[in-house]
């Protein structure tokens, strides 16, 4: 029974064909589901939190960057991170899969990145601890967030189909901490870096609000 | 050859014409010369004559002459130039100029002469250094670079000095010059000395704006001053232009990048752009543009203020996107201030310091201090991204064996500058120890302990001072200081003497260095019970005879802490008499009494107090008690909880004085305590915490004699003396008309709470239920106030007092504490019988006496009262009832009043006889009154009608049948006064029965009438009752309860009925109306004077 419903749920929410492990008919799967679909609640909820966290960080990142980051005219140029992009307008319209792939591989491009970010404001703002811890915790959850996306791609058997991966981590951090490109602009990739988490972890949310029973939760 | 040297020495001249002031007259002289010199010139071209002959040296080595060729003269012609030198050299030459090696000091000629068939003839100069100009090869400059965050150039160049004399001077002139316009930004000189060498120079600029932002042209000269060179010096050439322009890249392009500055200097910053840049900023503040080159603009920014910790952001913003840079202002290190090095182990030394003034840069900008030693040379580092606040920096510097004195620098350098403070120490004299740790403590005997601690520090070369707290209950804290002789981190041991056996103490110590310089911590405190001894003192003894004086009660005090040395388990308690000692049991704590039945012998008792350790020494007193005959009770008051007692000294005493004290409410024996003093005392403070105010104690001076004691002194007395809490009891044991007794009774020793001192008597009228006697001491006038100052004195006769008359009396006791509570009561003195018989009497005989002489005054004068008031026949002139004004009467028949014309007389008709006739034959008289016709029809039978002018009015009984039942002869009158006077409804007047006017015939009195207003006639009337003895009849009621049988007027317009008339002096009824309405009622059978004045019927 339980079962069943599952399966409905999935086939409804899900464009993709159904992966192996969803097939109905293999008697290997079905102890698997129940934490599947925990697993997937149990993300979904994560990313739920982080979403909320990551506009706390940015609140915090600006607020601690000095006029005219914040005001309300100000819009730095959205530079781009080495091994990390910004989701693609076309990213809603992938598979969802495809899609927690992709939030997979920006979440493991990101703590690398955060990590960074929170080094070189130990530099610039060195009083200032709350940023720092939550440039640390951000880091942290991002990495177990883009693990618990792993674990349900892995139980979706998309795992081995991931992506290119990104850039290794100290690349992309180099690219944050290059003092030669000079201060200011590591405050606005930094703002960038805090802002794609952001986006990256919302986008997680709402991929995985999919497969959720229920869907969008 | 004169023109020469003319030419040669005109220019000079000129130019030091032109550094002088010239005189008019010395510039038309020079103005002659030039004139023929030109003259001259043009003669001698003329003639073929060489020119212009110059020579400059740039390097004193060689003279390089160069003069210009004679007209004419084609190139390639040869010429032969002869030197007079030394060696008279002469050279052929095709060209214009020779280089000749530096001549000699001094004139030299020069020849020259063109050959081969050019007219003309030797050209001759004179050739002196003077006449050669040094001037130098422009410099090369060898490097030139920049250093682009810091906006600064770096200039090398070579000074070529080995082409020069040694000591020669130098003067370098550097110019910068900047595009787009090639402007010149800085032109700078400096001089330097040659050496002989070639030397590499070095010069650094910085830039106000950012190198980045346009190319830097750098060009440099140089001017050579050698001194042994007597010719003219010149500046070289510039050298050439050396430039610096920045490569962009693909990023930065607002610049200086991450710059740091000083906190209110003036900065520029731009931005270097391809496309069209919008705005500029720093923080939220826009900036106008300064335009640069091309697409680059710049801003200026004067005055920065402090940054916040992530630097000043300055943003411009062009049409596609935004650059930006961050600028750190703050302030380069403030001096360390309070620095100061100590060491608590001699290991290592700390350093300490405060930061003064914050830089408000943090980060990789924050200040490294670098702690240098300089006789080590060794240096420690600090460093630290945050700023501290309100805390003090420090370092630990290792020291090294057998190094004392350190000669300490701290530096603190940041990038806007350094500061450094040094201090001078000897580290052993900077010692503060750690705080001592591991204490313990360790029993030696009674008084004496062991501390023992571990101090960590290698104090082996030195002594420490360590000092120990000892503190002990209820006392002070005691600090004992000792030396001990430092080791390498050992522990410490001290013996602590004089210490009180069987007391708790508390130690801590802690520890210093014999050169003092800071207390360490102080230890934990440690606790510590001393072992007991034996008591060191006696107990304090006393005894006392039980009241039947057959047993002796013994006490003693416990010992205190510091002479019991320890816990007292018993006492001992013996008596001894010439033949035996007879030892009692042994009494156990905390029992401090024994009590010993004894003869009358002489015992000397003996207190000895035991503890674990032993006995302490006998204390013994005496039972005898020697007796005093001269013995007087004495007062005393004390102060706070103290009593001072005092006596005089009685040399025969020879122990001791003793004073005991008890309350004297309390049964005897009765004993609080005593005091023991020395026998050479005259006096002592009894101090206790018992003591209470208000309570009366007794205390006793015993004088011991021969092992005897004699109670010399008695002595009652307050620690403070208070007001009685009771009023006296008072009771009135007598009292008269004029005089009241009081007595009143002693108030109880606990209740008087101080020696009595008096009372208070007030005294007042006053009822019982009046308000209290208030504010007794405020000195009211009606209260009396007796202060009874015998205290003996229990009675009191209060004289002059009112008979019959309420008195309030209080009664208070006072002390010198103060006055008591009150006690009052009410008594009324008693009557005055002979003055209230006299009261009486004399108004009655008064009263008596008046109604005599008042009856015999008028019978002697009646006829004269008759005839003055009640006339028998009263004078109608007189009558004002007849002198009504025509005019009233007119208009009504109602109103017609009396007439006397043509009235026929009247006519009595007796209607009816009754056994008690009136007396009607007294008002028969001849009236001028007219008959009045319908009355006599209307009830011809009942009425005897006396009418003077009825004809027009017309009378009428109200209710027959009342007459017929009354049955009596009626007088009726015809009422005048009716028509004037409005009276009560005639609903309520037809409830009246009628009522007889006159109960008698005989003429009844006409009624006067006002020619007022009815109201106002009352009224006048009302005032006529009280003024005149004559009165109108006017009451109607009245006299309508005199007879059922009156007459009533059924006038409509006549609603009173009014009887009688005021001249007549026959009316039977009183004259005077009564004051009220229920008199006239009354006035048949009541006594009035109106009696006196009423005819008898008889008469």
């Amino acid at each position: 029974m339980h079962w069943g419903a599952h399966t409905v749920h999935l086939g409804k929410c899900n464009p993709l064909p159904v992966a192996p492990p969803y097939d109905p008919q293999s008697d290997s799967s079905v102890s698997l589901l129940p934490h599947l679909e925990a697993k997937i609640r149990q993300t979904h909820s994560l990313a739920r939190l982080l979403t909320k966290y990551a506009e706390q960080l940015l609140e915090e990142y600006v607020r601690h960057q000095g006029d005219p980051f914040g005001l309300p005219g100000f819009s730095p140029p959205r530079l781009p991170v080495a091994g990390l992009s910004a989701p693609a307008p076309t990213h809603a319209g992938l598979p969802v899969r495809e899609r927690l792939r992709l939030d997979a591989a920006a979440l493991d491009a990101l703590p690398g990145l955060l990590d960074a970010v929170r080094r070189h404001q130990a530099e610039l703002n060195p009083s200032a601890p709350r940023l720092l811890r939550r440039l640390e915790d951000a880091a942290r959850q991002a990495r177990a967030l883009g693990a618990a996306v792993d674990t349900v791609l892995a139980a979706l058997g998309a795992l081995g189909a991931r992506g290119p991966g990104p850039e290794p981590a100290a690349a992309a951090a180099a690219t944050v901490t290059n003092t030669a490109a000079g201060i200011f602009s590591a405050k606005v990739l930094g703002l960038r870096v805090c802002g794609l988490y952001g986006e990256w972890v919302s986008r997680t949310e709402g991929d995985l609000g999919q497969l959720v029973p229920g869907g969008l939760a | 050859m004169m023109d020469v040297c003319l030419w040669w020495r005109q220019p000079s001249r000129m130019v030091d014409n032109r550094r002088t002031k010239m005189s008019p007259n010395f510039r038309w002289l020079l103005s002659v010369l030039t004139l023929l010199h030109l003259i001259m010139q043009i003669n001698s071209q003329k003639r073929g004559v060489l020119r212009d002959l110059k020579c400059t040296t740039n390097n004193l080595q060689v003279w390089d002459c160069a003069w210009k060729a004679p007209l004419g003269a084609s190139h390639g012609t040869v010429n032969e130039v002869c030197i007079e030198d030394r060696f008279h050299s002469c050279h052929r030459l095709e060209k214009t100029n020779i280089k000749i090696p530096a001549l000699s000091p001094g004139d030299h000629e020069v020849t020259i002469n063109y050959l081969h068939g050019f007219e003309s003839s030797p050209s001759k100069f004179i050739l002196n250094e003077k006449n050669v100009s040094l001037i130098p090869d422009p410099p090369e400059i060898l490097n030139l670079s920049a250093d682009f965050p810091t906006s600064t150039l770096h200039l090398k160049w070579n000074d070529k000095g080995s082409a020069f004399p040694p000591h020669s001077d130098a003067v370098w002139e550097i110019k910068v010059l900047r595009k787009p316009s090639m402007e010149l930004v800085k032109l700078m000189s400096f001089n330097t000395t040659l050496s002989g060498k070639d030397i590499v120079h070095h010069w650094n600029w910085t830039s106000d704006l950012p190198l980045e932002c346009a190319t830097h042209y750098v060009g440099i000269r140089r001017y050579i001053d050698c001194h042994h060179f007597s010719g003219r010096k010149e500046w070289s050439d510039w050298s050439l232009l050396k430039n610096i322009s920045w490569t962009p890249n693909s990023e930065t392009k607002a610049f200086p990048q991450d710059k740091v500055i000083l906190v209110g200097s003036n900065i520029t910053f731009c931005c270097v752009s391809q496309t069209k840049v919008l705005s500029g900023q720093i923080g939220k503040t826009f900036c106008p543009l300064i335009h640069l080159h091309g697409e680059s603009v710049a801003i200026h920014i004067q005055n920065i203020s402090v940054s916040e910790n992530s630097g000043t952001n300055v943003v411009f913003t062009t049409e596609d996107n935004v650059y930006g840079t961050v600028v750190f202002a703050g302030y380069p290190p403030d001096v360390p201030q309070k620095l100061n090095c100590e060491t608590h182990d001699l290991k290592e030394i700390i350093c300490s310091w405060n930061p003064g003034k914050p830089t408000g840069l943090v980060g990789p900008r924050n200040t490294n201090y670098t702690l240098f030693e300089s006789f080590s040379g060794k240096y420690v580092i600090f460093e630290r991204f945050e700023t501290l606040t309100n805390e003090s920096y420090q370092l630990l510097f290792q020291m090294l064996p057998n190094q004392e004195i350190h000669n300490f620098t701290l530096t603190g350098r940041n990038p806007l500058g350094q500061a450094e403070s040094t201090i001078l120490v000897n580290i052993t004299e900077r010692v503060s120890p750690r705080t001592p740790t591991s204490l313990k403590v360790k029993d030696i005997n009674s008084t004496v302990v062991t501390l023992s601690w571990h101090l960590p520090g290698n104090f082996a070369k030195i002594n420490l001072l360590c000092q120990i707290e000892i503190y002990k209950d209820n006392s002070k804290q005691e600090l004992r200081n000792v030396a001990i002789k430092g080791v390498e981190d050992s522990s410490y041991i001290v013996a602590v003497d004089k210490l009180n056996p069987y007391t708790i103490y508390t130690f801590r110590i802690r520890c210093s260095t014999e050169t003092f310089w800071k207390w360490s911590k102080w230890s934990n405190e440690k606790q510590h019970l001393t072992v007991e001894a034996i008591p060191s003192k006696a107990p304090d003894t006393w005894r006392e005879w039980s009241s039947d004086g057959k047993n002796l009660i013994i006490f003693w005090k416990p010992l205190p802490i510091s002479e019991a040395n320890g816990k007292i388990l018993s006492y001992n308690v013996s008596c001894s008499s010439h033949e035996e000692t007879q030892s009692l049991s042994e009494i156990l704590d905390p029992q401090h009494k024994a009590e010993i039945q004894l003869d009358k012998n002489d015992y000397i008792i003996s207190v000895v107090a035991k503890n674990s350790v032993g006995s302490s020494p006998p204390s013994k007193i005496a039972s005898m008690e020697i007796p005093n005959d001269d013995l007087k009770v004495e007062q005393a008051v004390g102060t706070g909880k103290r009593i001072l007692l005092t006596w005089h000294h009685d040399p025969n005493m020879t122990c001791d004085y003793v004073i005991k004290w008890c309350n004297s409410s309390r049964s005897e024996p009765c004993l609080m305590d005593w005091k023991k003093v020395p026998s050479n005392s005259t006096e002592t403070v009894i101090e206790s915490d018992q003591f209470q105010p208000g309570v009366r104690y007794n205390f006793f001076l015993y004088g011991c004699r021969n092992q005897g004691y004699q109670l010399l002194r008695s002595i009652i007395g307050y620690i403070e003396e208070l007001a009685p809490i009771v009023a006296p009891n008072f009771t009135v044991e007598d009292t008269s008309a004029d005089s009241i007794l009081v007595k009143w009774e002693d108030i109880p020793v606990e209740e008087l709470r101080g020696f009595l001192r008096g009372y208070l008597f007030y005294f007042q009228k006053g009822e019982r239920d009046m308000p209290k006697m208030r504010s007794l001491e405020s000195g009211h006038s009606d209260i009396k106030i007796k202060n009874i100052t015998d205290i003996s004195q229990k009675t009191l006769r209060i004289a002059d007092l009112q008979g019959k008359t309420s008195y309030h009396l209080v009664l208070r006791a006072y002390t010198d504490g103060g006055l008591g509570p009150e006690k009052s009561m009410f008594v009324v003195t008693k009557e005055n019988s002979v003055g209230l018989i006299i009261a009486i009497l004399i108004p009655v005989a008064v009263a008596v006496m008046v109604g005599v002489v008042t009856s015999v005054l008028c019978y002697r004068k009646r006829e004269w009262i008759k005839e003055t008031f009640y006339p028998d026949i009263p004078n109608p002139e007189n009558c004002k009832a007849l002198q009504f004004q025509k005019s009233i009467c007119e208009g009504s028949n109602a109103l017609k009043t009396l007439e006397m014309n043509p009235c026929t007389p009247n006519n009595v008709e007796v209607l009816e006889s009754r056994s008690i006739v009136p007396k009607i034959e007294d008002t028969e008289i001849i009236s001028p009154v007219a008959e009045c016709p319908e009355e006599s029809e209307a009830d011809p039978e009942n009425h005897v009608v006396v009418s003077y002018c009825p004809p027009i009015i017309e009378e009428e009984l109200a209710n027959p049948a009342a007459d017929e039942a009354g049955g009596t002869s009626q007088v009726v009158y015809i009422d005048i006064q009716s028509m004037y006077q409005p009276q009560a409804k005639p609903e309520e007047e037809a409830d009246i029965e009628p009522v007889v006017v006159a109960a008698v015939a005989g003429y009844k009195p006409q009624m006067r009438l006002p020619i007022n207003s009815a109201v106002e006639e009352t009224a006048a009337e009302d005032d006529t009752d009280k003024t005149a003895g004559y009165r109108p009849q006017v009451n109607v009621n009245t006299w309508n309860l005199v007879s059922p049988d009156s007459p009533r007027s059924t006038d409509s317009n006549s609603e009173v009925v009014s009887f009688g008339s005021p001249c007549s002096i026959n009316s039977r009824q009183f004259l005077i109306p009564p004051k009220d309405e229920d008199s006239p009622k009354s006035s048949g059978g009541g006594w009035s004077f109106t009696n006196f004045f009423q005819n008898k019927p008889n008469d």
